[in-house]
């Protein structure tokens, strides 16, 4: 009953930034890029810390999405809405290849061949420039054409809250609980006769199709998109997203990403110092905090209230 | 044009077998994968180009000195203690990028310019089969070769060797004999960032230093341990090697955007036909 008040509070929460379309501006702008990133934050919650997969190639599905876009809608002229859904599919399709030609290997190496990805891929865009663009990346109107800036901003916001209710009713279901038991022990879940593989091959699609589903998000609404984007480092802040906010609580993506999109913002006047303070801050939240952010905001906030109390 | 592109290999690939020895050595003997190497070895480096201008052989051993200080401290006061406590391979590899993150800050902070040339003595050109080669080059590669054959001799024939061993193959009966393990994993990240940092030095003096190259080199020199099998001191080296002439043929062939991807997708695909390694992991992640 906790676990449901939790989800349901956590998705309305998401939904909060909708009234910031009222006063528009910088704070509109920042929301909306968050939420871009959160999206991402929520795939890699559901996939390594709920699922127990050891993917990180978030930036490449996110990648595969914004592209895919561009390159179908500009070159290929196909309508801009078929265009993020197969783009989407294609990410889900790399996610679901990613895994079946690693699945011979276990746990570090998987990481280390998807991590591969991410390096390669920018790397890449880069070779391919003359479609891509490389480091100069593209430019792209799409969406915000035909139904404005506003609208797409609220489209967002609803689209993550969305994604992020997904999320969190899969993992109620028996899929949801079946992946939990392969994260916390695969090899007894296998023993007690449930075909992991199957479980396994559609949280990398679902996760692929929701992080490609992002990335073609994130190139609306930015207009602009080039290998720096997307270099290796694009898929460590995703996967600091809900290490850093904790992976156990629902809400602890959101927390997870405001912290690594908005320390960013507040070290622009420390621009020269700016990757000594971030690197000394995830040091300090993931030695002293193992388990995240939200828990121990959590416990502070039991303790205040048993004093006032 | 094979044989020119037969020795760049080589060179590149020896240098390369430095970072890739200083993770080999580090895993296998503290089991802990260290993705900060190659900033801490290039901040070493920055600091060898800093005091360049005073004496070459004590600028050389600064950074080397500091590296080692910083990797056996790096392995003290957090590595180790976090080992203790039970942390995962995938702890580890968040946790030393965010100490590369600091690395890169500080050397943005500390020098001058993000993008050095370290000026070392040239000694002229070796003329090899007519392939005209730097004399430096065969050296780096000379140095690489007898850098690993010392750590071999010193791992087999000294007591010290023999304690990192013991640790590696089993912590606890180590512990039981009376061996510091402790101070062994320290010495060993000590010399896993020295070595990272002669690495860097020579890379820099036969090509460049910018803020970035820390991290190419640390994942290079660690996808190339692990496509050797990830511990295994000649699996690396030998994989080394290959890399080297991976890159430098497809430099050759495909100009120089197609390299890394050429690079790494070859070693996707060594990584999902022998998840192991060319040589099979003395550990397993």
């Amino acid at each position: 009953m906790k676990d449901r008040y939790e989800k349901i509070g956590t998705t309305a929460v998401l939904l909060i930034p909708l009234l910031f379309v009222f006063r528009g501006g910088y704070l509109q702008e920042v929301t909306g890029y968050v939420y871009l990133f959160l999206i991402q934050g929520y795939a890699a919650w559901f996939l390594f810390f709920r699922s127990g997969q050891p993917f990180f190639g978030y930036s490449v599905t996110m990648a595969l999405g914004a592209y895919g876009t561009i390159v179908l809608t500009e070159i290929c002229k196909w309508p801009l809405f078929a265009s993020m859904f197969i783009s989407s599919v294609a990410a889900a399709v790399v996610a679901l290849i990613m895994f079946l030609s690693t699945s011979r290997a276990k746990g570090f190496y998987v990481s280390m061949a998807s991590f591969l990805l991410a390096i390669l891929f920018p790397n890449l865009i880069d070779a391919l420039q003359d479609i891509t663009g490389g480091r100069s990346g593209l430019y792209f109107s799409g969406i915000s054409d035909i139904i404005g800036y506003k609208t797409l901003y609220i489209a967002i916001i609803s689209l993550t809250a969305v994604a992020t209710g997904f999320f969190f009713w899969i993992m109620g279901t028996k899929t949801g609980k079946i992946l939990t038991l392969i994260s916390e022990n695969d090899q007894l879940t296998q023993a007690v006769g449930i075909n992991t593989y199957k479980y396994k091959v559609l949280a990398y699609i679902i996760t692929g199709f929701i992080s490609g589903f992002g990335g073609t998000l994130y190139v609306n609404y930015t207009g602009f998109i080039s290998s720096v984007d997307i270099e290796v480092f694009t898929t460590l802040y995703i996967f600091f997203i809900p290490l850093i906010g904790g992976s156990r609580v629902f809400y602890g993506p959101i927390l997870g990403a405001l912290f690594v999109i908005l320390v960013p913002e507040l070290l622009v006047p420390v621009e020269r110092y700016f990757r000594i303070f971030f690197g000394l801050i995830f040091l300090l939240v993931i030695v002293l905090l193992p388990e995240g952010l939200a828990p121990n905001i959590q416990k502070l906030l039991g303790k205040i209230n048993l004093k006032h109390a | 044009m094979i044989l020119n592109g037969i020795i760049t290999g080589l060179i590149i690939g020896g240098i390369l077998s430095l970072p890739v020895l200083g993770v080999a050595v580090i895993y296998g003997i503290t089991g802990i994968p260290n993705f900060a190497i190659g900033v801490i070895g290039v901040f070493g480096g920055f600091l060898t180009w800093y005091f360049l201008s005073f004496n070459m052989g004590i600028a050389v051993l600064v950074g080397v000195a500091v590296c080692f200080v910083v990797g056996y401290v790096l392995q003290r006061i957090l590595l180790t203690p976090i080992s203790e406590r039970g942390g995962d391979s995938t702890l580890f590899f968040i946790i030393t990028i965010s100490v590369g993150f600091v690395f890169e800050g500080l050397i943005r902070a500390i020098f001058p310019r993000p993008n050095i040339s370290l000026a070392l003595p040239r000694i002229g050109t070796i003329d090899i089969a007519g392939v005209t080669v730097e004399g430096f080059k065969i050296i780096a590669l000379i140095f690489a070769i007898g850098t690993l054959i010392v750590i071999r001799l010193a791992e087999e024939h000294t007591e010290v060797g023999k304690s990192w061993q013991a640790t590696s193959q089993n912590l606890k009966l180590a512990k039981f004999l009376g061996i510091n393990t402790n101070q062994v994993f320290s010495i060993a990240s000590g010399i896993g960032c020295a070595l990272a940092c002669i690495g860097a030095i020579f890379w820099g003096a036969l090509y460049n230093l910018q803020l970035s190259s820390g991290w190419e080199l640390g994942f290079l020199g660690f996808i190339i341990a692990v496509v050797g099998g990830i511990g295994n001191i000649w699996g690396g080296i030998i994989s080394a090697l290959i890399i080297g002439m991976v890159m430098s043929f497809s430099g050759y062939l495909l100009g120089g955007m197609w390299q890394s991807v050429i690079l790494y997708f070859i070693v996707i695909l060594v990584l999902i036909i022998s998840p192991k390694g060319i040589l099979g992991s003395e550990r397993s992640l």
